[in-house]
């Protein structure tokens, strides 16, 4: 065997038998593509990630003589990528089998991590898919981590569903073993359980932890897992937010937030709302604010796809943090209400007082933002003042809107 | 002064229907009804000047004295920040001319009044140039803008330009003298002259501060209630913020901009715009002060259009402030 091989390559499991756990998954995926007159045309594998779901269809597809043709998240699925590979492929069928070289009983249509989806780049790619998932005549086969993402849900119509769930310890741990044997590793059963266990069910990166602590002296002990544990630990808000505030340098804090896996947004939401606390005098606190200013203003051109310019944002609310090292003393962390806010500006009531606007606007000759400043604070007093004011049927509000305006700042 | 008895807002009741109810304005009013006796020779209009100084008020006039009562039925009134992009107003005026093309009487042409140019962009103004010149025949068209400059040359050649200044407080205070007389309320003296101190030269404004003040007390507006209004109504609140900023209390200032946020669903660049405002409002800053302010504000309204979060960007404005205030020290 080669040894330049990345373990989680070498054992790639060859047969279907040799994929540890999910057993039903596994008959239920292996029955749908024996079975001549299939219920459903496409199949769609959903779990979390290393529990073996590519691993099965490349077995399955060996052992049933499928050839495979596969699209997964690197290629990109707008609608006509995914016509100009995926179409072929289901419709030259009867070319392709009756060739010497394929003996086969034909294709597999494999579409991996088709939650990666992008919403902009792959513009009807979900669409494509199903389209191709009704024309096809051969399996199609879809792999997908988290099968909730809204714009999946028209593939989960025409899709038999098959979940994979976390592998158990026990068959990781064995399987870490079998691994340890045939690379002449000599481990314990403890730092092998560690694996296991900080794997959360993950086989693949199971074998990637084994490979990385042990390669190097083809020994491992308890010891050797412990940086593990600290290398995966998620870091939460409150010690992220304590490291970061009380970092003596923009290196340390820029260090921190590399190690945090907290949620970006919120991060740069909560570093705002407790900046006043951490630094009281003005000048500090403007220039710590202008700092997470332009942080906020690479977020913003971050958006949901430019994730290159992360870095920058890190850099910027870095130097937020050690705008006076000195003058840092601990303190308690606060919420303000702009969530509440959030909270509270629905969509739904954002369409009311537009709606309210442009009621304004037809009776007074004005545009909805002239009609939100300077008509909509006046109205809601006088509707709060009079009772039985004539002026909701003049402007001919809805009772909805009436009620909306006269609670209007009580959020 | 013209009352239109079904009206209920105050602005829409005591509005002037035709050009020689209009107390104000002199030279402008003359100007248009030169162009009433000759309707055939009117150019298209652009009227530019702040809020509330009756741009609006004398398109509607002249829609009255070209079209009577039957106004409605040749005038299109479209707002250029309310409808969605440049591709609506051609259709809507498309549409429009094609229904109305015949015109009324001696006029041949139909009114379209286009309120807010200045919040276009430069291609649609472009667009919109070529709509005018596309329907000319069959249309004239008042343009509403608060600055002239911000409408591209080709438009304002084809426009005869109207600048409408700031109000005169004499003549605001006359005619909010003139509707508490038609409502029976009584207003007094200083009632009135807070609100047009604080009106500005807006009279539109001025006449919802005093509608509302009105609702308060049966028969009688003092200062008090006044002020009771204008402090709730949001301006008020944004120079409170500002000042809490300037005095270095930013926690207490932020949370009054959250008030604002959340009581008038206001967005960060309409409290921008009003902090900047509220900023040439504030009697003890000199001229200076606020030009400096200015700038940290601009600087603030361009951060926001490339941000993400408009509270991050405000509450980094009112540390500028607060760093602002520090550093003018003793005169705050």
């Amino acid at each position: 065997m080669n040894n330049d091989l990345l373990w989680v390559e070498k054992y790639r499991p060859k047969k279907i038998e040799d994929i540890v756990g999910n057993e039903e998954a596994k008959s239920c995926f292996v029955e749908w593509l024996k079975s001549k007159r299939r219920s459903k045309k496409a199949v769609l594998l959903y779990g979390p990630p290393g529990v073996g779901k590519t691993a099965l269809v490349n077995a399955a597809a060996k052992e049933f003589e499928f050839s495979i043709i596969e699209m997964n998240a690197s290629d990109t699925r707008s609608e006509k990528a995914i016509n100009e590979v995926a179409k072929p492929a289901t419709s030259y069928i009867a070319l392709d089998s009756f060739s010497a070289a394929n003996k086969g009983k034909g294709n597999i249509l494999f579409l991996d991590e088709v939650d990666g989806i992008a919403g902009n780049e792959d513009r009807g790619g979900v669409g494509a898919i199903i389209k191709i998932v009704e024309e096809a005549r051969v399996p199609v086969v879809m792999a997908a981590n988290d099968p909730d993402v809204d714009k999946l849900r028209p593939l989960k119509k025409v899709c038999l569903l098959i979940r994979f769930q976390q592998i158990r310890i026990p068959l990781i741990i064995a399987l870490l073993q079998k691994i340890c044997l045939l690379e002449r590793v000599k481990a314990d059963f403890e730092p092998l359980e560690h694996i296991a266990q900080n794997s959360k069910g993950d086989v693949r990166s199971a074998i990637n932890d084994l490979q990385s602590l042990s390669e190097e002296n083809h020994v491992l002990t308890l010891q050797d897992t412990m940086t593990l544990s600290s290398r995966n630990k998620d870091i939460s808000m409150a010690e992220t937010l304590t490291g970061f505030f009380s970092a003596k340098s923009v290196a340390e804090a820029s260090s921190l937030l590399s190690r945090s896996s907290v949620d970006y947004d919120e991060f740069i939401m909560s570093v705002s709302d407790n900046l006043p606390r951490r630094y009281g005098d003005p000048d500090e606190l403007a220039a710590a604010y202008d700092f997470v200013s332009q942080a906020d203003i690479f977020r913003g051109r971050i958006g949901t796809e430019h994730w290159f310019l992360l870095k920058y944002f890190f850099n910027a609310l870095s130097r937020a943090a050690a705008v006076a090292p000195e003058s840092y003393k601990p303190f308690q962390f606060i919420s303000p209400p702009i969530r509440i806010i959030t909270l509270f500006w629905t969509k739904g009531k954002r369409t009311m007082l537009d709606s309210i606007c442009g009621k304004i606007g037809a009776q007074c000759h004005v545009s909805h933002s002239i009609a939100k400043h300077d008509f909509v604070p006046f109205v809601k007093i006088m509707l709060q003042n009079q009772k039985s004011s004539p002026l909701p049927s003049w402007f001919k509000f809805t009772p909805e809107e009436v009620d909306f305006l006269t609670k209007m700042n009580k959020y | 002064m013209a009352v239109n008895e079904e009206a209920l807002m105050w602005v829409e009741k005591y509005r002037p229907k035709n050009l020689n109810e209009v107390v104000d304005l002199h030279d402008i009013v003359e100007s248009l009804k030169a162009f009433m006796k000759k309707p055939k020779t009117m150019p298209h209009l652009m009227f530019a000047g702040i809020p509330g100084t009756g741009k609006t008020t004398l398109a509607l006039c002249i829609a009255h004295e070209l079209f009577g009562p039957e106004w409605r039925s040749f005038t299109l009134e479209l707002n250029a920040s309310d409808e969605r992009g440049i591709d609506t107003v051609r259709e809507r005026v498309k549409d429009f001319s094609r229904y109305s093309r015949s015109g009324f009487g001696n006029v041949p042409f139909a009114l379209i009044i286009l309120d807010e140019c200045d919040q276009m962009t430069g291609p649609a103004q472009t667009a919109l140039r070529r709509i005018m010149e596309t329907s000319s025949r069959t249309s004239r068209f008042i343009l509403i803008c608060n600055q002239s400059s911000k409408i591209i040359e080709p438009i304002q050649s084809r426009c005869a330009i109207f600048r409408f200044s700031r109000l005169d407080k004499q003549a605001m205070k006359e005619q909010l003298q003139c509707i508490a007389k038609k409502e029976n309320v009584n207003l007094l003296p200083e009632a009135a002259e807070k609100i047009v101190d604080y009106s500005e030269g807006d009279l539109r404004h001025a006449i919802n501060a005093l509608q509302t003040a009105s609702a308060y007390k049966e028969g009688v507006v003092d200062e008090k209630t006044v002020l009771l209004v204008i402090g709730e109504a949001s301006p008020m609140q944004v120079q409170k913020m500002i000042r809490k900023a300037l005095f270095g209390d930013f926690i207490e200032a932020r949370k009054t901009m959250y008030e604002i946020m959340g009581s008038y669903g206001f967005s960060g660049s309409e409290i921008i715009r009003q902090i900047q405002r509220e900023i040439f409002k504030m009697s003890d800053l000199t001229p200076e002060q606020k030009a400096d302010l200015s700038n940290v504000i601009g600087e603030y309204d361009y951060r926001l259009t490339q941000g993400a979060n408009s509270d991050i960007q405000l509450s980094a404005l009112l540390a500028q402030f607060a760093k602002f205030g520090k550093a003018i020290g003793e005169t705050y």
